[in-house]
């Protein structure tokens, strides 16, 4: 495998980490999130700034992912105040704090951001199979969880949170579990994207990427692990594959994201199923 | 204290800016439930629009007129085109859709437009006027008389005629106000086609204060447009209008006297969650 | 007569062996050399990641219609780094490994700049920064050579012209907050005492901020003698003709990224008397400079500015350092670079130890709606770069 190969596929188990993590939040529990960049971002910070004092990965990213949590638990709270549209708009607001608060101080980066991370010390294929590790370890776990009874309570929230309040589910306590998982997946996802790329700086943590990672979940269809997979996968490596619609790259990003709510809203995972289910009526 | 006024008066045209922006976008939630963050593109195709129209006429009044019925036109195409067909669908669809299409609208101005952005050929209300020590520019003025105009005029119309009645009985209540014989598309038309109208005008002027219309100009309204309609209480025009107003002022003083606290941007939205802490349903919701 | 025939055929055989070989064409000859090349050409500012693309291919195109390099074409492989960074490590694992490139030229920002340059430094292939500001970037390794000054070090050239030439000191500094904006506005205050500047007030404002109101009031209640304002031409247009409509009086010194026509076509009139530390040299007599504004200008449609100037100079740089080696070996062109000592687009150009490029910075001014030679700064010692 090229080095390009190796890296390409790193970002893609990193990008995968990252939607599976929203898809937690918006997918299984109904919490339209706008601003997950942030809990990508305090990862990614955390893991930095530790690294640089000098500890080892196997210390850092567990702090990436216990940093991205609190934060999570944190906005959580705020959010149980608000629903639907006021809560896509609030955790919105929390990731422009987030920017906000780490350009003003340099002790954090600043506007320099942070860089010249200590190297692992795992060569790229090393690192890649880490990342696929964790990749395959998300992804088992939210099979697991969509099958327990946190998986059913979440379901239960997303449907309808005064019905799930009647039966018995305390909304709350699993709104903020719902924001702690997803927000620590996204952590740990920061964290090895710091190492990756050894650098880290606003510009990969803003709205705009908030929303890249809800496109991810979205397209994937919501709600559904294989469907923000595939996702994740398609919109890392289809500007890559397609260099030559480079200049019109983000309209057919637009165009796409538009045209997949307007007729399949249910994503991917919706349309295969609306296929599936034409192959059996067939038969 | 001269200084202190002058902030507020700046405050006070920023927050006029906004106002027109956000009261589209209240419009649209008030009816229909859906973020529309495409207005911001909205919002910027009036500037162009107004641009384009002004050089190859010469006349700015035809410029500013011809951009708000352009894009209200095109406001109820989106509403047609894209919304209509999903209104049944989760909320979240609706907003993705609309980002969708704001994405692709940035990319296209910057295709056709050319991506460094284009200026007045003459600009249009130039010159400031001397007044109590402070110095206004005509296009400030002309920013805070529209917008009076603007908001003062949707206002009678929602009053005094028997459209806007229809209007606001639908927003209250569609099914009571269909079963006494108002066209909900109709009105839903209507609905964007002056929301979309007001963001043009709002486009317009602001590409007349900085003499530069850019592809990415829709990229703050966005975001800050949203965070006006919660605090003013979602759907609520007066309390929109407020909110609009008021985040001028607070950012007004905030960048001067608190920058090296938050940007500009951040004071917003600590604004917006300091309030929802205390008052979920905005400045001016109802309690659901 | 046999003999004579047998030496006459070999005479004409040798003779057109030797025309033809002297005459040979290039198609006969070695493939072209390969260098990457990498910017943002699509997304928020892809206007000066386009315009550093025509550069960069125009640079190429004089090189090769002139004979190439080495009696080589050179042949530009171009990436678009979406200003992402996560994304050009991929890209930049590619144009080692797969394009097998000699060198590379970043026009890109700093993101993206500052993930590659490990990349680069780790495969031992040469990379030239012509635009990004960060400064660690060149920290990187020994590799990483950068063609534009450091913020710190136009700060300073910007205090000198502020205080010494212009010799006003009840200044007023107004920074973007960017790291550009951050490095430019550290190297000004850190130089303003030694030509008694005196730093009345400092404000900051957003990238994506066009309305200045406040800041303008502000400004006119402090009354300065000069106001030093970082940003680009989309914040610089908006906030010069607004500070001239209110009424300010005070000289207004910018950075290089000013030096658009674009710039002056927003402010309009308010433009007139501005100045900035540029790297183009309007009034320059020398062929390098005047050959690429006048080319730059045919190819584009527009007037050259700093972005595109830069990046043109980075290629000069890197075809005159292959010429040295007499090589396209990545470690014997890093070598030659290191000895650069070139008059290019920008200048002349020369590199310390850190890599960080030496050269003085003309001044431009905007008279009669376009940007002329004001004067040069020219004092090295001031103009240091940073060292290791």
């Amino acid at each position: 495998m090229s080095a390009y190969e190796i890296s390409l596929l790193t970002l893609v188990g990193i990008h995968v980490m990252l939607a599976l993590s929203l898809n937690l939040i918006t997918g299984f529990c109904g919490q339209i999130s706008l601003g997950h960049a942030a809990f990508y971002g305090v990862g990614a910070y955390t893991a930095a700034l530790l690294a640089k004092a000098g500890f080892w990965m196997w210390a850092t990213l567990p702090a990436s992912v216990v940093a991205a949590g609190a934060a999570g638990l944190l906005v959580g709270f705020c959010s149980l105040r608000v629903r639907d549209d006021f809560l896509a708009i609030a955790t919105m607001g929390a990731g422009f704090l987030f920017i906000g608060i780490v350009r003003q101080n340099d002790a954090l980066g600043g506007e320099l951001g942070i860089s010249r991370i200590p190297d692992p010390g795992l060569e790229a294929g090393g690192f890649l199979a880490l990342v696929l590790l964790f990749t395959l370890l998300v992804i088992a776990f939210c099979v697991y969880l969509k099958r327990s009874w946190l998986g059913f309570a979440f379901d239960a929230v997303a449907a309808d949170e005064a019905a799930a309040q009647t039966i018995g589910v305390s909304v709350a306590d699993y709104k903020l579990s719902a924001f702690a998982l997803g927000t620590a997946l996204a952590g740990l996802a920061g964290g090895l994207y710091a190492y990756y790329l050894r650098s880290v700086g606003i510009e990969a943590f803003g709205f705009p990427v908030s929303i890249l990672i809800l496109a991810m979940v979205v397209i994937g269809g919501m709600g559904s692990i294989a469907g923000s997979v595939v996702a994740a996968v398609l919109l890392t490596l289809l500007p890559e594959w397609f260099h030559f619609i480079s200049d019109y790259k983000l309209l057919v990003f637009g165009g796409l994201l538009f045209a997949i709510m307007r007729f399949a809203p249910g994503g991917l995972a919706g349309w295969a199923a609306d296929l599936l289910a034409a192959l059996k009526s067939r038969t | 204290m001269n200084l202190l006024v002058e902030l507020g008066v700046q405050g006070l045209i920023n927050g006029a800016i906004y106002a027109l922006i956000a009261t589209g976008l209240a419009m649209v939630f008030g009816l229909l439930r859906i973020l529309h963050i495409a207005h911001a593109g909205l919002f910027a195709l009036g500037g162009y629009l107004g641009l384009v129209i002004t050089n190859a006429s010469g006349s700015f009044a035809l410029g500013l007129a011809g951009a708000m019925l352009l894009v209200g036109v095109c406001g109820m195409a989106m509403y047609r085109l894209c919304y209509e067909p999903i209104l049944d669908k989760p909320p979240y669809v609706a907003l993705i859709a609309s980002v969708g299409l704001f994405i692709a609208m940035e990319e296209l101005f910057r295709l056709v437009f050319g991506a460094y952005g284009r200026s007045y050929r003459r600009v249009p209300l130039q010159g400031a006027l001397e007044f109590a020590g402070m110095r206004i520019k005509y296009a400030e003025l002309g920013v805070a008389v529209l917008t009076v105009g603007l908001l003062v005029g949707l206002a009678l119309f929602t009053s005094r005629t028997r459209v806007g009645i229809a209007w606001r009985a639908t927003v209250t209540d569609s099914r009571m106000a269909a079963s006494f014989g108002v066209s909900i598309a109709g009105v839903r038309y209507l609905n964007f086609f002056i929301g979309s109208a007001l963001a043009a005008a709002a486009g317009v002027m602001v590409g007349v204060l900085n003499n530069l219309v850019e592809p990415g100009m829709g990229g703050v309204p966005s975001y800050k447009a949203l965070a006006i309609i919660v605090l003013g209480g979602l759907g609520n025009l007066n309390g929109t209008l407020v909110a609009a107003l008021l985040l001028g002022l607070v950012e007004a003083y905030g960048s001067i006297y608190l920058s090296k606290v938050l940007d500009r941007d951040s004071i917003a939205f600590a604004a917006l969650i300091a309030v929802l802490l205390v008052r979920p349903q905005g400045l001016f919701g109802l309690r659901s | 007569m046999y003999r004579s025939f047998r030496r006459a055929l070999a005479a004409s055989s040798a003779a057109c062996a030797l025309v033809y070989g002297l005459g040979a064409t290039p198609t006969l000859a070695q493939p072209p050399i390969k260098i990457g090349f990498h910017a943002g050409l699509t997304g928020p500012a892809a206007a000066d990641g386009k315009a550093a693309e025509a550069a960069a291919q125009l640079a190429v195109d004089q090189i090769n219609r002139a004979g190439g390099v080495l009696a080589r074409k050179l042949e530009l492989i171009v990436y678009d780094d979406q200003f992402k960074p996560e994304v050009v490590v991929p890209l930049a694992n590619r144009m080692i490994g797969d394009d097998k490139v000699r060198a590379v030229i970043s026009a890109g920002f700093s993101a993206p700049t500052r993930a590659a340059a490990p990349v680069f430094q780790k495969a031992e292939v040469p990379y030239i920064a012509a635009i990004s500001f960060a400064p660690e970037v060149t920290r990187a390794g020994d590799y990483v050579f950068r063609v534009t000054s450091v913020g710190e070090v136009q700060g300073r050239a910007g205090a000198k012209l502020v205080g010494d030439v212009l010799k006003k000191k009840r200044v007023v500094v107004i920074t973007i907050k960017t790291d550009f904006g951050k490095t430019l506005v550290a190297g000004f205050k850190d130089a303003a005492p030694k030509f008694g500047i005196q730093i009345l007030k400092e404000y900051e404002y957003s990238p994506g901020d066009r309305q200045f109101g406040p800041l303008v009031a502000s400004i006119k209640a402090d009354a300065p003698d000069a106001i030093y304002a970082t940003g680009f031409y989309f914040t610089g247009g908006p906030l010069v003709s607004q500070l001239r409509a209110a009424g300010v009086a005070a000289d207004i010194v910018g950075p290089e990224s000013y030096s658009s026509q674009k710039f002056i076509e927003i402010a309009g009139a308010a433009a007139e008397g501005t100045l900035i530390t540029n790297v183009i040299d309007w009034g320059s007599q020398s062929p390098e400079v005047t050959q690429f504004l006048a080319d730059f200008e045919k190819k584009a449609g527009f007037k050259a500015e700093a972005v595109s100037a830069q990046t043109h100079a980075a290629i000069s740089v890197l075809a005159a350092a292959i010429r040295r080696a007499a090589s396209d070996e990545p470690k014997q062109i890093r070598a030659a670079l290191e000895k650069t000592d070139l008059m290019t687009a920008i200048g002349r150009l020369s590199f310390n130890d850190l890599h960080e490029v030496r050269k003085v910075f003309p001044v431009s001014i905007v008279r009669n709606g376009a940007w002329t030679k004001f004067t040069t700064i020219d004092d090295m010692v001031l103009l240091a770069p940073p060292t290791k």
